[in-house]
């Protein structure tokens, strides 16, 4: 009983920090998925493209992304990049650890969310670029009027999907010092040893997010994907 | 108006077209019958470009549209097409979607292009409609939709394919009175089909295609009731 008790004081001196900690998690993981998201629809098209200037280089970049772990992409860009460039300029360059953070959630999750750009587009029926080619529009025009808006209505699910893997990826940016939530939550560990209160506790803040996000994307779904097709 | 000359395609090893001349006068309406896979839709697909020829020349109202200089975009502004499955923007309003290449391509206003559109729609019967989706239509509501749409860019010619087969019986009608208006107003048309009944009431010509090669043309009545070809008296005898 008195363990428990222990535990439960843990759990509520911990929870200011793990719930700044979830701010910071929320944070990184929608900048992710945001600027991956532009990333993504750019080589995503990238990779459907005629011209292989286009394609080739989005087929390295998803290749690269999706073939090499997320911790190796943190740990390369946190200390590998600034130092190479020490190494070639001489002088220091470090980055911030939250803007690290953001950069290479929007690389990584771009390159996922590329596939499912790709995806979208190409499950939206041939008939409709060629309506919208037969009407002069050109391929630009009609990507941008016709094609990507069902495509994005389409995707939402695996978008949904993918800022859920993100959102609990986004831990292993604990390594570099974020201060997302399993950073706050080991912190505090460190300074208790109270091992598993919290990590308990950290687990459970990831299930609420993600459980959350999965009822908001099944909603979101259900206004959007209102039977629309011809 | 519309000259097609030793047009031949071929997808990989598979030739589809294998030298087609055609001529077609501004006005005339011209039907295409064959059996499936003959490649009647490859035939009119190439008059826009939605499919590149592999050999031989295209000239609408003039101008050469298979020299490769030309502008693909403002070829296809003159050529509206029609598609079985109707191939309405779903995420469209029935308004925007026949106003949307007029504002996006020919550069009207917003206020001009939907007027445009609505006196289209109002020819096709279906005015008040303009502000609902395509999935609230019929087939044949949405594919007088599509025929006001493609009418929106003033095409020289009006290309359909097979614009009635995937209609219920019961709508075949609308459209192809809509078609016929069209062709009573002096449209250029070149219509793919299987309504023989349209083929022999409103066309001036008909080719029968067969394997990528035209192998019979004429007027109605001698297509219909004299049939020189035996392909052609064999298909005629099954469709009629
Ligand atoms: N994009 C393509 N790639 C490969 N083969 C094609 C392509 N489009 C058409 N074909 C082939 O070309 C042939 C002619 O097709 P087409 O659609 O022109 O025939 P059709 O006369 O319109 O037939 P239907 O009456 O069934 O519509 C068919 O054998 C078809 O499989
Ligand atoms: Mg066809």
């Amino acid at each position: 009983m008195s363990l428990l008790n222990t535990y439960i004081n843990h759990i509520i001196q911990v929870f200011p920090d793990l719930l700044l900690g979830s701010m910071v998690t929320i944070e990184v993981t929608s900048l992710g998925v945001f600027f991956g998201l532009i990333i993504g629809t750019i080589s995503g098209l990238g990779k459907l493209s005629q011209k292989k200037f286009y394609r080739y280089p989005s087929i390295v970049y998803v290749d690269f992304i999706r073939g090499t772990p997320l911790l190796v992409q943190i740990l390369l860009f946190y200390y590998g990049i600034p130092g190479l460039f020490s190494n070639v300029t001489g002088k220091p360059l470090s980055f911030d650890p939250i803007f690290a953070g953001v950069i290479v959630c929007s690389i990584n999750s771009g390159a996922y969310i590329a596939e499912i750009v790709r995806a979208g587009v190409q499950s939206i029926d041939k008939g409709q670029m060629e309506a919208a080619r037969s009407l002069g529009m050109t391929e630009r025009m009609a990507m941008k009027e016709i094609i990507l808006p069902q495509a994005f209505r389409r995707i939402i699910p695996p978008l949904g999907n993918e800022f859920i893997a993100l959102l609990k990826d986004s831990s292993l940016l604990a390594v570099i010092g974020v201060h997302e939530l399993l950073k706050n939550g080991q912190l505090y560990i460190s300074r208790t040893f109270a091992s598993f209160p919290v990590y308990i506790a950290v687990a459970m803040m990831y299930l609420i997010m993600t459980i959350a996000i999965s009822r908001l994307v099944a909603y979101s779904e259900r206004r959007l994907g209102v039977s629309d097709r011809n | 108006m519309i000259e097609i000359k030793d047009l031949y395609k071929s997808f990989g090893d598979l030739q589809v077209l294998k030298g087609i001349s055609v001529k077609v006068k501004e006005s005339e309406v011209v039907c295409v019958i064959g059996p499936s896979g003959s490649g009647k839709s490859t035939f009119l697909r190439c008059i826009n470009l939605l499919e590149k020829p592999t050999s031989g020349d295209i000239w609408i109202d003039g101008e050469k549209i298979t020299d490769t200089h030309v502008n693909i975009n403002k070829i296809r502004e003159e050529a509206g097409m029609v598609f079985q499955h109707f191939n309405l923007f779903p995420h469209k309003t029935v308004l925007e979607n026949v106003s949307l290449a007029p504002i996006k391509v020919r550069k009207l206003s917003k206020e001009e292009g939907e007027k445009k559109a609505l006196e289209l729609l109002r020819k096709v019967g279906l005015e008040d409609k303009a502000h609902v989706y395509p999935a609230a239509l019929s087939g044949g509501q949405k594919q007088r939709v599509a025929i006001a749409r493609a009418l929106a860019m003033h095409p020289k010619v009006m290309l359909f394919d097979e614009p009635t087969s995937a209609l219920d019986p019961e709508m075949v009608g609308e459209v192809l009175n809509v078609m016929n208006n069209l062709a009573k107003m002096g449209m250029t048309m070149i219509v793919v089909t299987h309504e023989m009944g349209f083929a022999r009431e409103v066309s001036h010509r008909v080719l029968f295609m067969d394997d990528g090669m035209i192998v019979e043309e004429g007027k109605p009545h001698d297509i219909f009731v004299h049939p020189k070809n035996d392909r052609t008296i064999a298909f005629l005898s099954k469709v009629l």
